[in-house]
């Protein structure tokens, strides 16, 4: 941060935000100017853009970057106080006022299409899926802000009657949002809700209206103008934050119109009325909300990133969507049907009988591997050896317990309470806090959710705390070592997490802790609390468990005194990791180097949880380690009680562990644990772990009689999807790229009808064969240039010790040689029939 | 007459042994003695040994890629074919030996 000082009533200053002077510290900025009598303009010098200082719109609107040399002047009677009042803020308070990077993600996508759905040789739309699933649906292309032409051809008969509609109007809708607020609403709610209440307050709007209403504009040609003409300003922003904005003034103009034009305006509510597919710049999420759910297939956005509230509400609504198609409404205004592909970031013309046929297979393959994942979603994760585990979800908000709980949740294994904190203007009240518990231990019910307690510092900054800036934020001053300082806050939460105690099964969780003096005040301060709540008769569960996160790797070293003074441990990894092996995972440089598979860190791992075992405590794990499937034999083997991991991966981990054998784990852990570098592990990991009982090569879900495939491209893909269904491959459209790949080196059509298409990949989870016998022959290239009639795809696991399922693979092709094989195989026609042949020929149990 | 092979495919887990099928099943109807070494997924299986190789008239090998222990087959002659062609139509391979 640099400035320099012509005059108190104007200076430079360079703009020190890394994400640029953006929607929240812009709106701090004007709040603080506010309250001067002065006329505030602030320039940026590298585009000369001026702006109202107490205008955040305006100040957005001059677009200035991280870096921007700008200046600020002063005008008017309390000029010699105002200047240097905002000179130290520019200095001192800018610098902190920015939010963490809140990146959009939406990234769009990569990797290959399925040769189906390119044979249909149709145009397809890229983007980013933002809302998982597949949609299709005529297309509805709807534009920015529109006014009914009846009230676009208003004619304004005064102008100040136009003002005052429009000031009533305000005043309401700035009242009906204050008491929106005064609600207790989720944090989500209210950060939406603060930013509409800053819009409808802000003096570039009304300045603009009055502007437009004084050249002769009615109130809603006024309200409209100004809407397109703010949102096209920060459409332009390179910010994907400030993007996203626009759809608040959007949002805001409509609710002004509507209350000026009552029933005459409806833009706000949008009439489907088949299953439809919405195409547009941008949405509001109020227009969301006014759509039937029923007819809304599909949503194709050209702007909105994943932070936006359309999307983030498409998400909780299940609605795929795909955004970050380059000029959406343009593009696909000539096309009547749509599917959305949110799943591959794709948006196609379903005009096609191909693509017609490629997505109605694509269902129902979603729809069979989705039966496939319910049915083990509420299962209990048990190895076939019988070791059962706890299976829980991470979640930052009471909202997401009850869907967690219905993906197969048996618990929340970590609450993160941050989320209530950062970006705030204050910290949340004992009340709210209060509120959101009790919320996540009602949706929870029997289960136990674990509630870590606040967890920031240096990296995860929260301004109404004022922690300092320090250099090494991750040794600093973060987790449970602000506790001391901000005792207050601190008791604030535990008061709100004890007195919902009282409603389920709550846990309380320490972060960041490193030595037992921090254990035993913290267990001092629940106490103190228990007994302060107890003298207010204020209902609790005395027996609430007090846990601790581990993070810091000396803990690994007291575990017998720690054992002594608390309930249970959770294994953060990310952290551990981090602080164990010494490695900045966000420097490029050493990231390398970071590695939970490290047999290092595995070996710390061990030490750890034998540890906790040997004092007869609870010990579960929470970090990102935790959610990969592959890391699951190292898990299992450590003997944990709990793995938690996000809501969605848990149904493939319960499927995944119910394939695993413990002491097969158990002595994987072992080998893992000799190896010496982190690539050994990763190959140890890769291989296929399965029990043979649990995983055959062969089973009825991979015969397919009578399939309908009419081209070599469905029928590979019918084949994979079989695979992908039976949980045998979490990423189809890579694997079918690598039957390709081999398909391109020769033909696999063997002659006498048959073909079989194979690779060796560890995109396979289990070694399989699966068959296709086809009703209409298909054209395959074959050696005998005649079609083929049976597909026998042989799918191999890459890194594979599995020899006994090898050698069955060399025996099913040395028998395909064979005429009399070939000839009885072909002229079955059950899959029992073919399924009982081949286990019988190739003497393999199912 | 006493032959030796070697197959090899790209992906090592079903054109490298229908081509040992193939060829061990010609070799038995024309009257020949044959020995068919496989390198596939599994790596190198029914290995051939140096005395088995210096016994032999002729090697076949039927392989799309490049394979191990190519030295051991210096001093004998060597007929090389596509795998395809082993399994698609192995008595021309057979012809060709002969000549």
């Amino acid at each position: 941060m640099s400035q320099e000082v012509c005059n108190p009533v104007e200076f430079k200053f360079v703009c020190p935000l890394p994400n640029g002077l953006h929607a929240r510290p812009a709106s701090q900025l004007a709040e603080f100017a506010g309250d001067f009598a002065s006329d505030l303009s602030l320039t940026n010098l590298r585009t000369g853009v001026s702006a109202n200082l107490k205008s955040t719109l305006a100040i957005i609107s001059a677009d200035i970057r991280s870096g921007d040399e700008c200046s600020i002047k002063v005008a008017g009677a309390d000029e010699a106080s105002a200047g240097p009042a905002l000179l130290a803020y520019v200095t001192r308070d800018l610098p902190k006022s920015d939010e963490p990077l809140v990146e959009s993600g939406a990234e769009r996508r990569s990797g290959p299409l399925p040769r189906a759905l390119l044979a249909a040789n149709v145009r397809c739309h890229f983007g980013a899926g933002v809302s998982p699933g597949i949609g299709k649906g005529t297309s509805v292309v709807i534009g920015g802000m529109s006014l009914p032409p009846e009230l676009g051809s208003e004619r304004a008969e005064d102008p100040k009657r136009e003002e005052r509609r429009i000031a009533r109007a305000m005043a309401t809708v700035r009242e009906r949002i204050k008491v929106m607020l005064s609600r207790s609403v989720s944090p989500a709610e209210a950060g939406v809700l603060k930013a509409h209440l800053a819009i409808v307050e802000d003096v570039s709007l009304s300045d603009k209206i009055a502007e437009l209403v004084a050249r002769g504009r009615s109130a809603g040609q006024a309200l409209a103008e100004s809407a397109q003409f703010f949102m096209s300003i920060l459409q332009k922003s390179e910010s994907s934050y400030i993007r996203d904005r626009a759809v608040d003034i959007q949002e805001i103009c409509h609710r002004l119109l509507e209350e000026i034009y009552a029933s005459k305006f409806t833009a706000g509510t949008l009439k489907l009325n088949e299953l439809s597919i919405i195409v547009a710049e941008t949405i509001a999420p109020q227009q969301l909300l006014g759509v039937e759910r029923k007819w809304l297939q599909g949503l194709v956005l050209e702007y909105a990133g994943r932070t936006s509230h359309a999307v983030i509400l498409a998400r909780s609504l299940g609605i795929p969507t795909v955004v970050g198609v380059k000029d959406a409404p343009v593009l696909l205004s000539g096309e009547r049907e749509l599917v959305v592909d949110a799943n591959r970031g794709l948006v196609v013309p379903n005009g096609t009988a191909a693509v017609r046929r490629f997505y109605d297979r694509e269902y129902r393959t979603l729809e069979k591997r989705n039966a496939a994942l319910t049915r083990s979603k509420f299962r209990p994760a048990i190895t076939v050896d019988g070791l059962r585990m706890e299976i829980a979800a991470n979640v930052s908000s009471a909202e997401e317990v009850a869907a967690a709980c219905a993906n197969g949740a048996e618990g929340i294994g970590l609450f993160r309470t941050e989320m209530l904190f950062i970006g705030k203007d204050r910290a949340p009240s004992e009340e709210e806090q209060f509120g959101i518990y009790k919320a996540a231990a009602q949706a929870a019910g029997q289960r136990p959710v674990i509630i870590r307690t606040i967890d920031i510092g240096g990296d995860k900054p929260v301004p109404h705390l004022n922690l300092p800036a320090e250099s090494n934020p991750f040794l600093g001053y973060r987790g449970m070592r602000i506790y001391a300082e901000h005792r207050e806050l601190f008791r604030t939460q535990l008061r709100a997490i004890l007195r919902a105690s009282a409603f389920g099964r709550l846990q309380i969780m320490a972060p960041m802790v490193s030595t037992i003096e921090e254990v035993v005040w913290l267990k001092s301060q629940v106490a103190q609390a228990q007994d302060e709540l107890r003298n207010q008769s204020i209902a609790l569960d005395p027996a609430m468990p007090v846990g601790i996160m581990i993070e810091v790797p000396s803990v690994a070293f007291i575990l017998d005194q720690l054992c002594a003074e608390i309930d249970f441990f959770s294994i953060g990894t990310n952290d551990l990791n981090q602080y164990f092996l010494a490695v900045d995972r966000d420097n490029a440089k050493v990231a390398a180097l970071s590695s939970v598979r490290h047999p290092s860190f595995v070996r710390f791992l061990k030490h750890i949880v034998d540890g906790v075992h040997a004092n007869g405590k609870w010990i579960g794990i929470c970090g990102e380690m935790a959610g990969d499937v592959r890391n699951l034999p190292i898990l299992v083997g450590l003997g944990l009680h709990e793995i938690s991991a996000s809501a969605s991966q848990l149904p493939a981990l319960k499927e995944r562990i119910s394939q695993l054998s413990a002491k097969t784990c158990e002595e994987l852990l072992t080998r893992i644990m000799a190896c010496t570098q982190a690539e050994q592990v990763n190959k140890l990991l890769a291989e296929d772990h399965s029990t043979e009982s649990s995983q055959p090569l062969l089973d009825s879900n991979l015969v397919v009689v009578g399939s309908d495939s009419e081209s070599k491209e469905e029928a590979i893909r019918e084949l994979i999807d079989s695979l992908f269904v039976a949980g045998r491959t979490e990423d189809p459209d890579q694997l079918e790229e690598v039957v390709w790949a081999r398909e391109a080196a020769y033909s696999t059509g063997l002659g006498h009808g048959f073909a079989i298409p194979h690779c060796r990949s560890d995109l396979i989870t289990a070694n399989s064969i699966a068959v296709l016998k086809l009703q209409h022959p298909i054209e395959w290239n074959s050696l005998d240039g005649k079609p083929v009639r049976m597909v026998v795809l042989l799918a191999v696991h890459e890194s594979d010790g599995n020899n006994s399922h090898m050698k069955v693979l060399a025996k099913l092709a040395r028998k395909l040689m064979n005429e009399e094989f070939r000839d009885y195989l072909m002229k079955l026609n059950d899959a029992g029939s073919i399924l009982s042949y081949l286990s019988q020929e190739l003497e393999i149990p199912l | 007459m006493k032959i030796v092979a070697v197959t090899a495919c790209p992906t090592g887990i079903a054109h490298t042994y229908m081509a040992a099928e193939q060829l061990e099943k010609t070799a038995k109807a024309l009257g020949h003695q044959i020995k068919v070494e496989t390198q596939g997924a599994m790596g190198i299986e029914n290995e051939l040994k140096e005395s088995e190789i210096r016994q032999a008239e002729v090697a076949i090998f039927a392989v799309d890629i490049e394979i191990e222990k190519r030295e051991r087959f210096d001093s004998l002659r060597v007929v090389q074919v596509p795998v395809q062609e082993a399994i698609k139509n192995p008595i021309s391979v057979f012809k060709r030996i002969q000549g």
